[in-house]
C-alpha cells in the first residue's frame, strides 16, 4: 500500500529520534561554545521540526512541549540572552523529557498531564521571564515566538480572515490529518464559519479513500497575525493551495495576500452539502459517513457495503506492515551494489553462453570468466556486509552526555575525548556494545579518576581525561577506554581477592591474572557503594557481553597514571574465523577466537586423576581433556591422545582441552541457524556451509564442556 | 468408536486442507506400501545427497542438509514410523515438507505419482493391519485400484520427532 499511514509514522519516529540526538549533541557543543549561532540554529530547526510534525500524527503533547522549548530557544538564537549553564541544564532536561514523550507516543501510551512535563514546562516559562537580557542590548519584548502560544501577548488587533484551502489529492498519503489543522486554527481564535466543498468528490465506486477530494473555506476571527495562520499550514499546504484573505479589520489597511494565487480561489460551496458531512470530517458527530450518504441517496446500500468492504481490506493490509525493523542506508552504497549486481548478471550470461557450446579449447576463457565471477561475488559479499555497517558514532554519541551527568554526580571535573567515531561495524555488534561501554565509562568516572584534590596533590591537572577511541586492527575492531587516573592497585585487588577467598595468599599471580580478577561477578574494591557504581556487577557484565559477541577484553594499567581497557570485537556476528577439524568422517568448526593453541601431546603428558578424569600437562598446567568422539558419539581414527591432536580452548575464563583427529584448515565461515528449521542442539552453536556444499557444524565450546561433565556424572 | 475415529480423521484431514471435492496427494513408496502426503504441504523433492550428522540425536533424525543456504533437518521416515531401514538406492529421494512453518526433509524409498483422491474415497484408517501406528495416518485413500495410506505429518512429526528428540536430550 503506497499510502500506508503506519509507514509514515515509522519514518516520523526515525526522524524525530535523529532530531533529538541533534538537539542533545548540539546542546553539549553549545555548553562549550555558548555563542555558536550555527549550532543554535541547528538545534532550533530540530525542535521546530518536531513541533511542526507532531500534530500531524496527533502527538499534541509532544508538539506543545517542543513549542515551549522553542520559545526559550528563540531569544537565545536572536542573542537576546546567552546560554548559561542553568539554561543548558534545563534544555538538556527538556530534551530528555521530549524523548520520553516520543517514546510514549511510539508505544501508544498517553502522557497528557504528566508531572515531569508540566513541571518542566513551568520552569521553561519561568526561565523566559527571569533570565536577564544580555547587558549592552536593549531589552526586547519576546514576541518573536514563531507559533501560537495561547497566553503569548501579541499586539495586532482582532481581524477576520477567510482561509481557503484546497489541498492536493495526495494529502492523506502524506500522512496529514486536516482535522488536526483545523483544531489548531480553532485555537488561534473563533472560527465563525467553516464550509466543506465536496464538488470534486467522485462517485463512491470511483472513490479512492486515500485521496483527498475536498476543500475548505473557513472564516476566522483572531488576534494573531497572518503569519501564525500560515504557520499552521506550513507543513501541510504547498504554495497555491492556500489563500488567506483579510475580510475586515480594525486596522485600516487590509493586508495583501502574500502567496501568489495562480488559480482562482475555490469559494464554490456545494449548496446541497449536508452540514453533517462537515461534522463527520471534523469528528464532531458520531454519525457514520456511509449512513449519511445512504440517507441522501447519493449511494445505494450495496455500493456502501462494497466500499466498506474495501476499507476493511485496506485496514487489514496496513496492519500487517507494523513493527518492521528498518535501517537507513547511504544511497551511494546501494548504487554501487546495483552496479555490481548488473556486472554479476553480465558475467552469468557470459558463462552460460560459453557453457552452451563448450569445447576444451575454450578452457582458458572459462577460467578467466570464473575468476571474474569470483571477484564479483566477493565484492558483492563485502558490499552487502557494508550495508549492515554503521559508524560507531551512533553509540559514542550518547556518551558526552553520560560523562557530563556523571561528572556532576561524582563531583569531578571530567572531559571526554572521542576519536575514531567514523569507524564502521556491524549493526548487531553496535546494538550490543552500548551497555558494556557505558559500564566502562561509569567505572572510569567513579573509580578510575581521582577526586580533584587528589589529582592536584599528585601533580596532575585537576581536570580528568577519558579517551574513547575506536579503530580497525587486523580485521577486528578495537575500542579503547582510557582514563588518566590512579590506575589499578595490585595490592588492593589481591587483598580483596584473598578476603573473598577467590585466591589464597600463597598463589603467585601475573599482573594480567590480577587484573582479570576485577571481571569476577560481585568483585569490587570500592569502599562504599554509590548509585554510580561499586556493586561489582558492572565489570562482570562487560566481560560477559563482550564474550557473547565473540570479543575479548584486556586491561593495561600504569599505577598512578592511567588505565586502558581494550575491547576487541569481530566486525560482524554473521561471519567468524573458524578452524575446521575432523573426527573420523565428520567435520566440525571451532571458533578461532576460543582456540589458545593446539598440540600433539607426548604419551607421558596425559595423566588420569581419580575423580578428576583425564588431564593433560601443558608446561606445568593441567587441563581436563574432553574427547569429542565420546561426547558426540562418533567413530574416531585415534583413541590414544598421543596420536591425536589436542586443542586448548578457553571459554569464560576456563580452559579445556578437546581431542580431535586432525586439523583440516582455517577458514571464514558464515553462521547459519539450525534452530530456524530444527531446534537447539547441545554442544553446537550453529551451522555453516562448507566449500563442498555440505553442512558443517560449529562447536559451542561452553555447551561441549557442559555435555562432557554430564557424561562423566552418568559414567560415575 | 469408529465414528469417533472417522470424525477425528476428518478433522485432521481438514487441517491438512482436504476439501470436499477431493485433493491432490504426492504418493511415495516405503517398501511395497504406498503412502501419500497432501501436495500443499510439499515444498520440493530432491535426490538423496550426503547428510551431515548431528550429534546425540535419536536414530531417525539423519542430520542436516544445505538447501540453497538454509539448514534443513532430515528425518528417516522409515525409522520415524517404525519400519526397518534399507540401503539407499538411486531412487531414494528426500521430500521437503513444511510443518508449522519449518521446512524438513523426509527420506523415502522412491516417489510414485501425484493422485487426486476425493473425500468420499478416503476412509478412516483401521487401527490394525498396517505396518505403522494408525495414529500417524489421517486415513486410507483409494486411487484407482491402489490404496494409499495418507500420512498426517503434523501428528507424525510432533510425536516422533520433536518430543523424542527432546526426550533424548533430557
Amino acid at each position: 500500500m503506497n499510502g500506508d499511514y503506519s509507514k509514515f509514522l515509522q519514518t516520523f519516529f526515525e526522524e524525530v529520534t535523529e532530531h533529538l540526538s541533534v538537539l542533545e549533541s548540539g546542546l553539549l557543543t553549545l555548553e562549550q561554545n555558548p555563542d555558536d549561532v550555527e549550532v543554535l540554529n541547528r538545534i532550533f530547526r530540530s525542535v521546530h521540526t518536531i513541533k511542526g510534525a507532531g500534530p500531524m500524527f496527533g502527538f499534541t503533547a509532544m508538539s506543545r512541549f517542543a513549542h515551549k522549548v522553542e520559545t526559550l530557544l528563540d531569544p537565545l538564537r536572536n542573542r537576546k540572552f546567552s546560554a548559561t549553564r542553568q539554561i543548558i541544564d534545563l534544555l538538556l532536561e527538556s530534551a530528555d523529557c521530549l524523548n520520553m514523550l516520543v517514546v510514549a507516543a511510539k508505544n501508544g501510551t498517553v502522557i497528557d498531564e504528566n508531572k515531569t512535563v508540566l513541571d518542566l514546562e513551568a520552569r521553561l516559562e519561568t526561565c523566559m521571564t527571569v533570565t536577564a537580557p544580555v547587558p549592552g542590548q536593549k531589552p526586547a519584548p519576546s514576541q518573536s515566538a514563531a507559533a501560537p502560544a495561547p497566553p503569548a501577548p501579541v499586539t495586532s488587533a482582532r481581524q477576520t480572515y477567510q482561509i481557503n484551502w484546497t489541498p492536493g489529492e495526495d494529502l492523506f498519503q502524506r500522512g496529514l490529518n486536516p482535522l488536526k489543522l483545523f483544531e489548531e486554527i480553532g485555537r488561534l481564535g473563533t472560527v465563525t464559519s467553516c464550509v466543506l466543498a465536496t464538488s470534486h468528490l467522485p462517485d463512491l465506486a470511483d472513490l479512492d479513500p486515500e485521496r483527498c477530494y475536498l476543500s475548505w473555506t473557513c472564516t476566522l476571527e483572531t488576534d494573531y497575525p497572518r503569519e501564525d495562520i500560515e504557520s499552521v499550514f506550513e507543513f501541510a499546504a504547498s504554495p497555491g493551495e492556500l489563500t488567506i484573505t483579510a475580510l475586515s479589520s480594525s486596522s485600516p489597511v487590509a493586508q495583501p495576500t502574500q502567496e501568489p494565487d495562480p488559480e482562482p480561489a475555490h469559494s464554490v460551496i456545494d449548496e446541497e452539502d449536508d452540514p453533517r458531512l462537515a461534522a463527520v470530517f471534523f469528528g464532531q458527530k458520531p454519525d457514520s459517513l456511509g449512513a449519511i450518504l445512504v440517507e441522501q441517496k447519493s449511494v445505494t446500500p450495496a455500493q456502501l457495503a462494497k466500499a466498506l468492504d474495501r476499507q476493511e481490506t485496506i485496514r487489514a493490509e496496513s496492519k500487517e506492515h507494523k513493527a518492521e525493523a528498518s535501517m537507513r542506508v547511504d544511497t551511494e552504497k546501494v548504487d554501487k551494489l546495483v552496479n555490481l549486481v548488473g556486472e554479476l548478471a553480465i558475467t552469468q550470461s557470459m558463462l552460460s553462453a560459453l557453457g552452451g557450446h563448450f569445447e576444451i579449447k575454450y578452457l582458458p576463457i572459462l577460467q578467466e570468466r570464473l575468476l571474474q565471477l569470483e571477484r564479483n561475488t566477493q565484492e558483492i559479499q563485502e558490499r552487502v556486509m557494508g550495508i549492515r555497517m554503521l559508524p560507531i558514532s551512533t553509540v559514542f554519541n550518547r556518551f558526552p552526555r553520560l560523562v557530563r551527568d556523571l561528572s556532576a554526580k561524582v563531583g569531578k571535573n571530567i572531559q571526554l575525548l572521542i576519536s575514531g567515531e567514523e569507524t564502521e561495524l556491524d549493526r548487531s555488534v553496535i546494538e550490543s556494545i552500548g551497555d558494556p561501554l557505558t559500564h566502562l565509562l561509569r567505572n572510569a568516572c567513579a573509580h578510575g579518576l581521582e577526586p580533584p584534590e587528589e589529582r592536584v596533590a599528585a601533580g596532575k591537572p585537576e581536570q580528568g581525561t577519558i579517551r574513547l577511541n575506536a579503530f580497525h586492527e587486523g580485521g577486528k575492531i578495537c575500542i579503547t577506554v582510557e582514563d588518566d587516573g590512579r590506575g589499578l592497585n595490585r595490592d588492593k585487588i589481591l587483598a580483596k581477592a584473598i578476603e573473598q577467598r577467590i585466591i589464597t595468599g600463597n598463589d603467585t599471580l601475573s599482573d594480567d591474572q590480577v587484573w582479570a580478577l576485577i571481571f569476577r561477578p560481585g568483585f569490587s574494591t570500592a569502599e562504599k557503594l554509590t548509585d554510580v557504581s561499586g556493586r561489582g556487577v558492572g565489570m562482570d557484565v562487560v566481560k560477559r557481553n563482550i564474550e557473547a559477541l565473540n570479543g575479548i577484553v584486556s586491561i593495561k594499567t600504569v599505577t598512578g597514571r592511567r588505565t586502558i581497557f581494550t575491547l576487541k570485537l569481530p566486525l560482524t556476528l554473521a561471519i567468524i574465523e573458524g578452524m575446521t577439524i575432523r573426527v573420523g568422517e565428520d567435520t566440525y568448526i571451532v571458533p578461532l577466537l576460543s582456540i589458545l593453541e593446539s598440540i600433539q601431546p607426548k604419551a607421558d603428558m596425559v595423566q588420569n586423576f581419580i575423580g578428576k578424569g583425564e588431564v593433560v600437562n601443558v608446561r606445568g598446567a593441567f587441563y581436563p581433556i574432553v574427547r569429542l568422539y565420546e561426547v558426540f558419539d562418533l567413530q574416531p581414527e585415534h583413541k590414544n591422545p598421543a596420536e591425536a591432536i589436542l586443542l586448548i580452548l578457553e571459554t569464560e575464563g576456563e580452559r579445556v582441552v578437546v581431542m580431535v583427529d586432525e586439523i583440516v584448515g582455517q577458514q571464514q565461515v558464515v553462521i547459519k541457524s539450525i534452530e530456524e528449521n530444527f531446534r537447539k542442539v547441545d554442544g553446537v552453536a550453529g551451522a555453516t556451509i562448507l566449500g563442498d556444499g555440505t553442512v558443517g557444524l560449529i562447536l559451542d565450546v561452553r555447551g561441549l564442556v557442559k555435555l562432557a561433565r554430564q557424561g562423566q556424572e552418568i559414567a560415575v | 468408536m469408529a465414528m469417533a475415529i472417522a470424525a477425528a480423521a476428518q478433522e485432521s484431514g481438514q487441517q491438512q486442507g482436504i476439501g470436499a471435492e477431493g485433493n491432490q496427494f504426492l504418493t511415495f513408496c516405503l517398501g511395497d506400501e504406498l503412502y501419500g502426503i497432501n501436495i500443499l504441504r510439499i515444498k520440493e523433492i530432491k535426490g538423496y545427497t550426503p547428510i551431515t550428522k548431528i550429534p546425540n540425536m535419536p536414530s531417525h533424525i539423519k542430520g542436516v542438509l544445505n538447501l540453497r543456504g538454509t539448514i534443513v533437518p532430515i528425518v528417516e521416515l522409515r525409522m520415524a514410523i517404525g519400519m526397518p531401514t534399507i540401503d539407499y538406492t538411486a531412487f531414494t529421494v528426500i521430500i521437503l515438507v513444511v510443518v508449522r512453518d519449518r521446512t524438513l526433509g523426509l527420506v523415502v524409498d522412491s516417489v510414485s505419482d501425484v493422485v487426486t483422491i476425493s473425500q468420499k474415497d478416503i476412509e478412516a484408517s483401521p487401527d490394525f493391519g498396517t505396518k505403522v501406528d494408525a495414529s500417524f495416518l489421517s486415513g486410507i485413500g483409494k486411487s484407482g485400484d491402489k490404496l494409499v495410506a495418507l500420512l498426517n505429518i503434523d501428528q507424525l512429526l510432533t510425536e516422533g520427532y520433536m518430543q523424542e528428540a527432546a526426550a533424548a536430550t533430557a
